[in-house]
């Protein structure tokens, strides 16, 4: 029995078979197979990979890696079991000595670090895409990270009240490099000092979905050596999912006892998605008029912070001439699970399909979300409409267009 | 496994490949219901029909070679009901989904049995009507699993359980011939009430394919409500005097401090840990009888000198501490390492009575008891928690379970108000039945299900065979 698994027996334990995940669990609602689902998975983990009732088979690592790590479930638990932590450690296990799986890590390895791809990876991708196996209208990543052309500081406009540190995710930074200007354009609008950091790395959620628990501990060491020794107020950044490696799954990678839990205690306390955080303080400019119908898509990952939900509907509730309308189902997943939809895209696709229709009976042009991910996938669906970060749709309503 | 092999072998020549599942990984996730402890084994195959007529096909095929087959709606049972204990097909009915039609000048609406509780309310109260049947599984459990167990909830108090609304069935026999029962409307007096006899039947004479299920207007306010009392006796005569006095709340549930404590965690505005007992209530109707109501609720409360009466003005508020109070039971089976809920109602007027037997009960074997129910309608659900299972606790486990059964039937009640039997009960049927009504039952199963294929070793022990 591994030991990254073992740590998790006491919880397993806990799974109660109420079937509450049944209500939330993206992969088990398309399907509706108890199988695909939080519970079965926590009891198939335990019977293949702890008692070694059941030897590990093709079906069993499809039912592993066929959840989306969305968390979803851990909310409904009322155990709070870590579904997804234990499904990570379990691919952690399952992938230990495989040859393809030690080329994938090299590959994220140098992705991660680099925060883009390299030549090399660019290359795989490309050929990727010329086979077919890139799932068409999902843009590739480029390898001009915007960390290199933004880092330093950049000075707030008016009155100075605050000072933050942005954490650009990966996925501003070499796919989306707008949503990254956008950001410090309306921080720094708002009287907001914006730092960013040269020389951090990725969060470590991809290394962490794949069970590469090692690899995801060293780059929350990486990034916590230098987040530690900034002075600011708050950290902030664009991506729910980085958010929530960066202010919990930290700590659950540096336990008590690591000689930096003080620093990612402290800084996990300070972590915020950006629009969040610019809710909680207050906007100092008002907005000009915007004339857009839009609705609002909640990351999955959004259970780190119970109100980073409705913060943009908040925030955004002041733009002249906007109409906002609801989803129906605004916290359903739409598919993507980060990289997830690259490896399994007729489930993810089916899951998508039930978001689109949803998006499209609310008569809405532009999306909202702060998940870069589910940005990516949902415009590749969606040709016609806009698919925005919350605070993007804000720097338009202040003049800005694309990146000002 | 040659036989689990064979039974696949033919289902998958029976019904499309997606729609049957026979991995050892899968098949072990079918085993079992929310009681864990009754998982015998795994079915031989499970199959997810779409249609009547699946299930219809399945049936004739398992009739004509005597295969067990087991109906499952969400598995969120408590009785152990959808296990397939003697091997088989389970039939997970999840697949049909569709609300039919919601008729809003008759009230009734036309559902297949996978339709998930909560889902099918939101859909009703679109439409400003109102679904009462509340098991605290509603985001779960399935329209399916709550006709075939008879399931309630809070709401029990003042508009009964899922057995009051179910208007009319459609429902696959064992040999797979499809019969229709009852109708759509409120009136029907043609023939035995099959209807009836169905729901509750705990998928041990047919497959409930469709059901017609009565409406009725959403009531337009609600207001939320809890009671401190010094102690569970104070609490229970409470529930007495409100109801003796007129007012009926919608949900009236009771709650012990250690219950509260672990519901205090989903609540904003946390309950003060003063009290030995708790009341929580909800009081709908009309803007002005709402008033009327909590008001005079108030005034008994005041008049008992509770600790301290609560009115919670805002909805969302209210909604916390309905949902905390549905986490309960589930927090529970997470701090113990079993949890045996039991299901007893007695008269209302009994409560007092009930809630000291349960004291004594839980002093004398040493063995603690939760207590967190349906007091508004009886059904307190006393709760054994075991923090550890070894043969001394399973022992005293099982003393505590027998005593809490013979005090419900001594003063007058049930055995179960809304779990059902399944496996859980079926050894204590015949104290509550006696002899000759389990073979009047027994006889009707016999003559609907004449090879003992449907679901199997429920309700009653069965004889040898099959
Ligand atoms: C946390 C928790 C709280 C609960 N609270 C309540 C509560 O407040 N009140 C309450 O009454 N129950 C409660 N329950 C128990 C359970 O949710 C109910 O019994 C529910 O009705 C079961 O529905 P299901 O869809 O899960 O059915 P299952 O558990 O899958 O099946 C239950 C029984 O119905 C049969 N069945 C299912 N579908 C069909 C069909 N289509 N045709 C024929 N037979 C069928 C099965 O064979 C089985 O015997 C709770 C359970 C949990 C885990």
């Amino acid at each position: 029995m591994s030991g990254d698994l073992g740590k998790y027996l006491e919880q397993i334990d806990k799974c109660s078979h109420c079937e509450f995940c049944q209500a939330t669990c993206p992969s088990f609602r398309e399907e509706l197979v108890e199988t695909l689902l939080a519970r079965s998975r926590l009891l198939l983990i335990k019977a293949c990979l702890i008692d070694r009732e059941l030897t590990p088979s093709p079906r069993f690592r499809d039912i592993v890696d066929g959840c989306l790590m969305c968390g979803r479930c851990v909310e409904a638990c009322p155990a709070r079991i870590p579904v997804d932590e234990v499904v990570a450690a379990a691919r952690g296990e399952l992938n230990k000595g495989k040859f393809c799986h030690e080329l994938r890590r090299r590959a994220l390895t140098r992705f991660m670090a680099n925060r883009g791809p390299d030549r090399m990876i660019a290359f795989a991708f490309a050929i990727a895409e010329k086979m077919g196996l890139w799932p068409p209208g999902i843009p590739q990543p480029v390898s001009a990270p915007v960390t290199g052309k933004l880092s330093g500081v950049v000075k707030s406009r008016g009155q100075e009240r605050g000072r933050v540190v942005y954490y650009i995710g990966c996925a501003a930074n070499s796919l989306d490099p707008v949503t990254a200007r956008d950001v410090v354009q309306v921080f720094t609008e708002n009287g907001i000092e914006v730092m960013v950091p040269p020389d951090l790395v990725c969060c470590g959620l991809p290394a962490l979905a794949e069970g590469d628990l090692e690899e995801a501990r060293g780059a929350v060491v990486r990034n916590l050596e230098i987040l530690g020794g900034l002075d600011a107020e708050a950290i902030i950044t664009d991506c729910s999912s980085c958010g929530m490696m960066l202010k919990v799954k930290s700590l659950s990678l540096i336990p008590a006892g690591h000689p930096l839990r003080a620093t990612a205690e402290a800084v996990s306390g300070k972590v915020w998605e950006a629009t969040e955080y610019l809710n909680g303080v207050g906007l100092s400019r008002k907005p000009g008029g915007l004339e857009v119908v839009y609705t609002y898509h909640e990351p999955c990952h959004r259970s780190f912070s119970p109100t980073m939900k409705d913060a943009p509907r908040a925030l955004l509730a002041s733009l002249p001439g906007s109409r906002f309308s609801e989803l129906a189902d605004p916290g359903q997943c739409c598919g993507a699970g980060g990289t997830f939809f690259l490896e399994h895209r007729d489930l993810s696709g089916r899951i998508r399909a039930k978001k689109l229709e949803d998006i499209k009976s609310t008569g809405a042009e532009v999306v909202i979300s702060q998940c870069p991910a589910c940005r990516a996938y949902l415009a590749a669906a969606l040709p016609g409409k806009e698919l925005l970060h919350p605070l993007s749709l804000l720097a338009r309503a202040y003049g800005f267009r694309g990146g000002g | 496994m040659a036989k689990n092999k064979n039974i696949a072998r033919d289902l998958f020549r029976l019904l499309n490949a997606d729609k049957v599942l026979a991995e050892p990984e899968d098949r072990l996730c079918y085993a079992a219901d929310a009681t864990r402890y009754f998982a015998q084994r795994s079915p031989d195959a499970v199959v997810l029909p779409e249609t009547t007529e699946d299930v219809s096909r399945v049936m004739k095929y398992a009739f004509a070679r005597t295969i067990p087959v087991t109906p499952r709606g969400a598995g969120s049972g408590l009785s152990g009901g959808c296990t397939p204990i003697k091997g088989g097909i389970v039939l997970d009915m999840k697949r049909m989904n569709r609300i039919v039609e919601i008729n809003l000048t008759n009230l009734v609406a036309q559902v297949e049995p996978g339709v998930v509780l909560a889902h099918f309310q939101r859909a009703v109260e679109k439409e400003k009507l109102f679904y009462p049947p509340d098991p605290q599984s509603m985001d779960v459990c399935t329209l399916g699993g709550n006709i075939a167990t008879r399931a309630g909830g809070p709401r029990g108090v003042k508009y009964g359980a899922t057995g009051n609304y179910v208007l009319g069935l459609e429902v696959v026999l064992p040999d797979g011939s499809v019969i229709n029962t009852g109708g759509t409307c409120v009136k029907h007096s043609v023939g035995y009430d099959l209807t009836h006899l169905l729901t509750g039947s705990e998928g041990t004479l047919g497959v409930i394919t469709r059901a017609n299920l009565r409406l009725l207007p959403l009531p337009p306010a609600r207001k939320t409500m809890v009671a401190v009392c010094e102690t569970p006796e104070q609490a229970a005569s409470l529930v007495t005097e409100i109801i003796s006095q007129g007012a009926v709340p919608a949900r009236l549930e009771f709650l012990l401090k250690s219950g509260i404590g672990l519901m205090n965690v989903y609540l904003a505005n946390r309950l003060p840990m003063t009290g030995e007992a708790y009341l929580l209530m909800e009081i709908d109707g009309l803007p002005a009888q709402v008033r009327e109501e909590s008001g005079r609720i108030a005034a008994i409360c005041a008049g008992m000198k509770v600790l301290e009466t609560r009115v919670v003005e805002d909805d969302k508020e209210a909604e916390s501490y309905w949902r905390a109070r549905q986490n309960l039971n589930p927090i529970l089976q997470a701090i113990f390492k079993r949890v045996i809920s039991e299901d007893i109602t007695v008269p209302r007027d009994k409560i007092p009575q009930l809630v000291q037997a349960m004291h004594e009960i839980s002093v004398s074997l040493g063995i603690p008891l939760g207590l967190a129910g349906h007091a508004g309608d009886g059904n307190i659900h006393p709760t054994v928690l075991l923090a550890q299972v070894n043969e001394e606790t399973e022992k005293k486990a099982a003393q505590a379970v027998e005593r809490i059964i013979r005090t419900g039937l001594k003063l007058g009640g049930a055995i179960s108000g809304e779990h059902g039997i399944g496996l859980h009960k079926s050894e204590f049927i015949e104290l509550e039945l006696g002899r000759t009504q389990i073979e009047v039952m027994k006889s009707i199963k016999k003559a609907i299900d004449p090879k003992g294929i449907m679901n199997p070793g429920k309700i009653w022990m069965e004889e040898a065979g099959l």
